[in-house]
């Protein structure tokens, strides 16, 4: 005998239905001046959140943001959710673990946070990198670069709306994946770079997935670019928005493609060359409108560029061996060191500390991403909801990066 | 290496630089009290002769002795890093003055120097935890920070019975601090 299903009523005394206090939580209090003014609702202004689940904000992070209507009041981004303690970890490992320690940091284009570790501990040891591996490292580098601004391009898209061009995207960059799975052995966190060199040489393998791939790069990519540059809908969507000038820009901290699409030339590999950039040949694409257009347009200037130095470098490479000759026990003598590179995003540094023992003393990594998240708040304030997408997906931020 | 920066940098801020400028590679390094910091970095990012536009990283340090905090700098004119380091700051109570007004792009990393080595960073508006939650109660990136103490500190105290550890004074015994006679 089953009891027969009734609708449940409010008035049922078997309900408890809480007090209306116990349904919100309690609006957090202001710690600071900035805060208080951001918690400060006007008339008509409520906060909405995004995140930290949301599909399109690259990672996991949360923005409040403060609205009025569709328009965006001010925003204040809410870190943390990936934050692992790099740093932290780094200091308790040895100089060969900490260098896997950076890998995960910016999952996208991982080569370059163990390229900027491994040019810090290079300076406190005082080791010459054989040029063969100073070489490999550009070539590996650059098709890491590819890799990140294809997908770039993908996703950008996907924040506005357009899912096919990251499912072309993605076969650029899977060709470009399994290359260096050939050659390191992992997809993603490769672990590559040592401290004077690179863990193996090229093999065969690679280099005939990397022929075949050049012969038909630039065009495949170019024809991928049709999907999006001559999109009407996307052209409109991003011109103009999120206008960037170049003094700000400075006054931000911002490096790399974000800084370049307002006009100023600054390239870490130009500027303060490292490996063999400064045989290679190659140009800064610059755009001087300074919005997500432009951000997208110097990104795709840069694929080309990139294209042009592999080619140079598997003319020039030379032979020889691919590591210093080193002892297997790192210790370097007390001093300190910074050493950054060109990442496809900026300036990645990494200030190393030693104090004479195996385990760096104190290790700070910087990361682009994370400064160029604070520009979300100042380009899209008075801009409708959708635009913090947008924006947001043309400063290209990876929160692996963002929170260490 | 640019021994023209060494001999301008020694030439125009030579007693408020606290040690000779010192050159390996392509950095060069100085080192200013907290009282001359933020005037040494107005004067090297406005005077066209040095133009260092750039702030590239802002860090703090704990040497187990003392708080620093390390400005690194790229401008057009050279093609060396310009590391300024503060050092000598108060470990019990670490305060310097705040460079938002003159790059804004350093809140945030200010923001990370308070929340991983508990800095004060004076006429920053917005100084508050960026990573750990805002209940956290100590600096992680400090090297007194023993991390099972912590722990049992955290709004997670008590979830796992391992993880608890006794007072900071059983925490304290046998841990090592790490000092260091380089930085």
């Amino acid at each position: 005998m089953t009891t027969p299903l009734t609708k449940p009523s409010l008035d049922d005394p078997r309900i408890a239905i809480p007090a209306a206090s116990e349904w919100y939580e309690p609006a957090p209090t202001a710690q600071t001046e900035r805060q208080a003014e951001f918690l400060n609702l006007r008339d008509g202004e409520m906060f909405v959140n995004m995140g930290p689940q949301h599909p399109s904000t690259h990672g996991v992070l949360r923005i409040v943001v403060k609205v009025n209507g569709e328009q965006v009041v001010d925003l204040d981004p809410v870190l943390g959710y990936l934050h692992r303690g790099v740093e932290k970890l780094c200091e308790n490992a040895d100089y060969h673990q900490a260098i896997c320690y950076t890998d995960p940091l910016e999952y996208v284009a991982s080569l370059f946070c163990e390229a900027a570790p491994v040019a810090a501990f290079e300076k406190l040891m005082d080791v010459e990198v054989p040029r063969r591996a100073q070489y490999i490292r550009v070539l590996t580098m650059e098709l890491n670069r590819i890799a990140s601004h294809t997908l770039f391009q993908g996703w950008m898209a996907l924040d506005l709306g357009g899912i096919t061009p990251i499912l072309w995207s993605f076969i650029e960059r899977d060709e470009i994946v399994d290359m260096l799975a050939a050659l390191t052995g992992q997809k993603l966190l490769y672990n590559y770079y040592r401290i004077g060199g690179v863990n193996g040489d090229l093999n065969h393998e690679f280099m005939s997935r990397l022929g075949n791939w050049m012969s038909r790069a630039a065009a495949q990519i170019d024809s991928n670019l049709g999907l999006m540059n001559e999109n009407e809908i996307f052209v409109r969507r991003t011109r103009g928005l999120g206008t960037l000038d170049a003094a700000t820009a400075l006054r931000m901290g911002v490096t790399g493609p974000n800084l370049r699409a307002t006009g100023v030339p600054f390239d870490l590999r130009r500027d303060h060359p490292y490996l063999v950039y400064p045989e290679l040949e190659f140009n800064v694409p610059t755009r001087d409108e300074g919005d997500s257009l432009a951000r997208y347009m110097v990104r795709i200037d840069e694929i080309r560029e990139s294209i042009r130095i592999i080619d140079q470098v598997l003319h020039e490479m030379p032979d020889g061996p691919v590591m210093a000759k080193l002892p297997r026990l790192i210790r370097p003598r007390p001093g300190r060191a910074f050493g950054a590179v060109e990442g496809p995003r900026g300036a990645y540094g990494v200030y190393a500390i030693s104090d004479g023992t195996d385990q760096p003393f104190r290790m700070r990594i910087h990361d682009p991403s994370f400064v160029h998240l604070q520009l979300v708040g100042p380009l899209t304030r008075g801009n409708l909801i959708a635009d913090t997408m947008a924006v947001m997906a043309s400063l290209d931020p990876v929160m692996g990066g963002v929170d260490k | 290496m640019d021994r023209a920066l060494a001999t301008a940098l020694t030439e125009r801020f030579g007693s408020t630089l606290l040690t000779p400028v010192r050159q390996r590679f392509d950095e060069t390094e100085i080192r200013v009290s907290v009282a001359d910091a933020i005037e040494t970095l107005r004067a090297l990012h406005d005077e066209t002769e040095f133009a260092f536009e750039m702030l590239i990283d802002l860090c703090g340090v704990d040497t187990g002795e003392e708080m620093q905090v390390v400005y690194h700098l790229s401008s057009s004119r050279s093609g060396d890093w310009l590391r300024v380091i503060v050092p000598g700051i108060d470990r019990s109570a670490p305060r310097v003055n705040s460079l938002v007004s003159l790059w804004p792009g350093a809140e945030w990393m200010e923001r990370e120097a308070y929340d991983m080595f508990g800095i004060i960073f004076e006429g920053n508006r917005d100084l508050r935890r960026i990573y750990m939650p805002d209940d956290y109660a100590s600096h992680p990136l400090r090297k007194d920070f023993y991390l099972a103490d912590d722990a049992s500190r955290s709004p997670a105290a008590g979830v796992r019975n391992m993880e608890r550890a006794g007072t900071p004074v059983d925490a304290t015994r046998g841990t090592t601090l790490r000092k260091s006679p380089g930085a």
